[in-house]
């Protein structure tokens, strides 16, 4: 960090109205959200006139968010979103953590040559792969509750399933976990192997432990990634029922576009969480960006 | 741990306990829909097909990249010089069978006519490129701005890089969305105050509706969404700069723009090449924004490859063109990976 | 042209804290001066003070009699190697050393022979287009050394230059230095937290505690004239020998002391005299070699031996000694061999070599010396 006591006073004004400046301009579209969605469509566009527009002044209102809840099925769609995330969260840094640990800690044949292929599909990008994932996924079978019990289905489409599953396994967070993991001192395996300790006892004691960092940021960007997902549930849940809440969005603006209020009391109920867990966890967010880069 | 998972069979036995459901997962998900896509670029597989599926061989490539020119002299009918016009000649031409217009100009009398088999495709992949080259310098700029402002040591910087970072945690639809409505030409705050500053002199611009400004309004919208995290990197690698270099420069003699050049921006060359390969292929990847925004139009001005990809191989079902474009689309970004990994090469051997 | 140094109440604050709480110094032209003092107590804060990359908050700072307080790093003219080297790390060797010079926008023949003489000087002709990353330690060391004489600057500033080399790498480079000074005369301000570097490069070390001096002057003089109790523990290795005591009386030109442990057997401490009351509570310092072991009944002190430091050509004996704080050092006779570990002994010293002080930790100054060590005025 540069020392600031040389900088002039004239330099320091100018920088913080150029923070300020800067810092207003990143705002800008939230304060328009959120003001909007607590107010009319009228007063929406009467208050463009001024810098209105970004304030909740004037008679607010909750009816949008109302309306919302009622016709854009959010609640539905929460759970759903959360159920994906959540799954695929929780059960993605279970398996991809001990696949690196297998990759960090044993030796085995053929280890080299599944690094680098892991390497390599850390390079091949989703939208490359997601039509015929998503003809593979219409084929393949699955279980379902439905009018007769427990029935097998066909097809993975239209289900949540489809939206959990195939992103488990992960190869950015294998590739995270395997440069954290070697990091940690062998030495600390080797005592716990000498007090006799099998491996699956090193996983959980000895490495689990020490690697509250990197699981917390595979978490938040795993998280963040499965919760903003859009391209995949577009092409693969055309339904309602399995729905998460980006495509939710995306119907009811489409559907009501000229409703500005409630699109965006609907943004707002989406997006606020996200925007809470963040102002909470911010550390921890940037310690995810900056360690998925710098190992990059 | 050596002895332990000395007998190699053993070892062998608990990597594949341990590794074994992901390395499935990745094979079923990643490995095997990649190979399917290469099998399907070479069918003509629709989704849903009363006939069967059949073996085309490069017919999708081809149809996808064929490009082609017609250049025709002028005929003079009487009333001034006049061209044959393209259709009657794709028509009557079998060299030229199946082939559309993309866009034309003239070369002294003569008019040339770029032909191809699917100019929306090269269409978009052109609209794909100008997207990168708009928005990778860009939103790479701004990041080094951000990052250099919140290095600057002035109070307050732990709020402000949050809030830089801010559009980065929200999902790109919800930022197309609030956008869509940003950037309406009767009721967006955009044109509102255009007309403002300009007091009324400066038209509202239909920044979605025209084919001009439909993709830099993207392009604006991306880079505000994108900087805070290219920020967040490019200021990790500025604190890793030693305070004691910039010290010894000042020593030296050199004023803050010479620190900037010789100092930080050599320090952070590492990081900028990284942050620009990375913007790079999410640039390339443009899909989430067109298809809330704009659905590729106007007039084919924002469509992209991958938004080209699912409208064909989804929308219109026919899933062999759209794995076809899919995998160009993989080609492009394995060109951009193996030029950054020769130039990385390049330069650790010239370093040496 | 080496200049002149001058500190004036030179004062730093960071908001409410002081760290640096007045300090005064003259330094002459040419003159080795050493910043010793345990970390913490503002000697890096005080070079980049004066290097001016620390704004300075009160008192005045003169080069040659000028008021430099706000002058820019570069306008000083000043050389400094800072303790990880600071070497540009995409520029060759060359380019390292010649970029103060090209930034000045010095004719390029000249830069090329400058950067020519402080390659040989250093030794450095054959890694000059080498970068950092491909140095030693010690190489790069030179090259910051380079860079730093290349300019021909006024002052020398050396900020821990040291500290991050190999132990045996350190002592050939302290001579390095130490040459190099000799050859070129000019001023170096010095700062380490290593004494033994300062005892042997010094002209004059200045002791710094707590954003204060606490003494200046020759190595020697520190050494055999501590002004105070901080400087004598600071310099000297192994470490003086602390033994807690208090007045009974005095004598004629004496001091007459007892341990709190056996008021009955006293010392007379000769050439001393003191106007504080019997029973104050007082300090004696021994260094080593002044100390001899005695069967324990015929000694003042008693203690156990807890450890024998074996160098060499000295061996060490520290004894626990009842009533002291820490263990206190003896140098034994060459051919002691029987001394071992956990033996009983007694202490004793020649009580013209021991070192007196008061209350406060200020030496009571012997009355026979006739020029009084300098010491800085203790600000409270």
């Amino acid at each position: 960090m540069t020392p600031t006591q040389r900088k002039t006073i004239p330099l320091r004004i100018a920088l913080y109205a150029l923070m300020a400046c800067v810092a207003l301009v990143f705002l800008f579209p939230f304060l328009f959200m959120l003001a909007s969605s607590f107010k009319t469509n009228d007063q929406i566009f009467a208050d463009l006139e001024s810098m209105r527009a970004l304030l909740p002044v004037g008679p607010l209102t909750g009816d949008n968010y109302a309306r919302a809840f009622r016709l854009g099925n959010i609640g539905h769609y929460l759970f759903n979103s959360v159920l994906v995330t959540g799954i695929t969260v929780a059960l993605g840094l279970l398996v991809n953590s001990l696949a690196a640990f297998a990759l960090a800690r044993l030796e085995w044949r053929g280890k080299q040559a599944v690094l680098t292929l892991l390497v390599v599909l850390l390079v091949v990008p989703f939208e490359a792969i997601s039509v015929p994932l998503m003809v593979l996924v219409a084929s393949l079978p699955g279980l379902a509750i439905g009018a007769n019990g427990i029935e097998i289905t066909h097809s993975w489409l239209d289900t949540l399933y489809v939206q959990i599953v195939p992103f488990i396994a992960n190869a950015f967070s294998i590739y995270l976990f395997y440069q954290f993991f070697r990091d940690i001192p062998k030495d600390l395996d080797e005592a716990a192997y000498v007090d006799g300790a099998t491996p699956l006892q090193v996983y959980r004691h000895v490495i689990v432990p020490s690697s509250m960092p990197v699981f917390a940021t595979v978490t938040i960007l795993q998280g963040l990634a499965m919760w903003n997902q859009y391209l995949w549930p577009l092409i693969t849940v055309p339904g309602e029922a399995a729905r998460p809440l980006m495509v939710g969005m995306e119907q009811f603006f489409g559907a009501r576009k000229t409703a500005w209020g409630e699109v965006m009391a609907y943004a707002a109920l989406i997006t606020i969480p996200v925007l809470a867990a963040f102002v909470f966890f911010q550390r921890w967010f940037v310690r995810s960006v900056v360690g998925s880069g710098v190992k990059g | 741990m050596t002895e332990w998972t000395a007998s190699r069979g053993r070892g062998r036995f608990t990597a594949l306990i341990f590794g074994g459901p992901a390395l499935a997962g990745l094979a079923i998900f990643l490995v095997l829909p990649f190979l399917m896509a290469l099998a399907l670029t070479f069918t003509n597989q629709r989704l849903v097909s009363p006939q069967a599926t059949e073996f085309v061989g490069l017919r999708n490539y081809e149809r996808l990249l064929s490009v082609t020119a017609l250049v025709q002299a002028p005929v003079d009918d009487g009333a001034g010089p006049v061209w044959p016009r393209v259709r009657d000649v794709t028509r009557a031409d079998p060299a030229y069978a199946g082939y559309r217009p993309l866009t034309g100009f003239s070369l002294g009398t003569r008019r040339v006519t770029i032909l191809a088999k699917d100019p929306a495709f090269l269409r978009a992949l052109l609209n794909t490129f100008v997207f990168a080259l708009l928005v990778v310098p860009l939103q790479c700029v701004a990041a080094l701005g951000l990052a250099l402002l919140v290095d600057a040591g002035l109070k307050g910087q732990t709020v402000f890089r949050a809030i830089c970072f801010s559009p980065v945690v929200m999902s790109m639809v919800i930022v197309s969305v609030i956008w869509s409505f940003l950037f309406d030409r009767d009721l967006g705050l955009f044109n509102k105050a255009l007309g403002m500053v300009s007091f009324g002199l400066i038209e509202p611009v239909d920044w979605l509706g025209d084919p001009r400004t439909a993709m830099p309004a993207i392009v604006i919208m991306s880079a505000w969404q994108g900087a805070g995290f290219q920020m967040l990197i490019l200021l990790a690698g500025l604190q890793g700069i030693s305070q004691e270099l910039y010290d010894a420069a000042r020593i030296d003699g050199a004023n803050a723009v010479q620190r900037f050049r010789h100092i930080t921006l050599p320090g952070l060359r590492q990081t900028i090449v990284f942050v620009l390969i990375v913007t790079t292929i999410a640039a390339l990847g443009l899909f989430t924004q067109v298809d809330v925004m704009t659905g590729g139009g106007p007039r084919g001005s924002t469509g992209t490859v991958m938004f080209e990809a699912v409208q064909r191989g989804v929308r219109e079902e026919n899933i062999s063109y759209g794995a076809t474009i899919a995998l160009i689309y993989f080609a492009l970004i394995t060109c951009v990976i193996l030029l950054q990994q020769l130039w990385l090469r390049r330069r650790a051997r010239r370093a040496a | 042209m080496p200049s002149s140094v001058e500190l004036r109440d030179i004062r730093k604050s960071y908001g409410a804290a002081d760290i640096i709480k007045g300090v005064s110094l003259t330094i002459a032209p040419g003159e080795f001066v050493v910043f010793v003092g345990p970390s913490g107590c503002g000697k890096s804060t005080l070079l980049r003070m004066i290097a001016g990359l620390e704004a300075i908050s009160g008192g005045e700072l003169r080069f040659d009699d000028r008021v430099v307080n706000d002058w820019d790093p570069a306008r000083r003219n000043i050389g400094m190697v800072f303790q990880s080297y600071a070497l540009y790390p995409h520029m060759t060797v060359e380019q390292n050393i010649g970029f103060g010079l090209k930034l000045a926008k010095r004719p390029k023949a000249e830069l090329a022979e400058r950067v020519e003489d402080a390659l040989r000087v250093l030794q450095l002709g054959a890694l000059r287009t080498h970068k950092p990353s491909q140095l030693s330690g010690g190489q790069r060391q030179r090259v910051a050394i380079g860079r730093a004489i290349v300019r021909n600057p006024n002052v020398f500033l050396f900020d821990e230059p040291l500290s991050n080399l190999d132990a045996s790498l350190r002592g050939q480079m302290r001579m390095e230095i130490g040459k190099l000074h000799q050859r070129l005369k000019n001023t170096v301000i010095y700062v380490t937290h290593d004494q033994v570097e300062a005892m042997t490069l010094a002209d004059r070390i200045v002791v710094l505690e707590g954003g204060h001096i606490r003494q200046v002057g020759t190595p020697l003089d520190l050494y055999e004239h501590p002004a105070n109790r901080f400087v004598a523990g600071f310099i000297g290795t192994p470490t003086i020998g602390f033994l807690a005591a208090r007045i009974t009386g005095s004598g004629q030109d004496s001091v007459i002391v007892s341990p709190d442990t056996d008021p009955t057997r006293t010392t007379a401490l000769p050439h001393r005299a003191t106007t504080l009351p019997a029973g104050t509570a007082v300090t004696i310092g021994v260094r080593p070699e002044h100390c001899r072991l005695v069967p324990p009944d015929d000694a003042t002190h008693t203690g156990m031996v807890v450890m024998l430091e074996r160098l060499g050509a000295d061996t060490f004996a520290f004894i626990d000694v009842v009533g002291a704080a820490d263990p206190v050092a003896v140098r034994l006779d060459p051919g002691d061999r029987t001394t071992a570990t956990g033996d009983r002994v007694g202490l004793t010293f020649d009580p013209a070599t021991a070192h007196l002080f008061g209350p406060d930790d200020i030496t009571i100054p012997s009355t026979r010396t006739v020029d009084a060590p300098f010491h800085a005025k203790q600000n409270p």
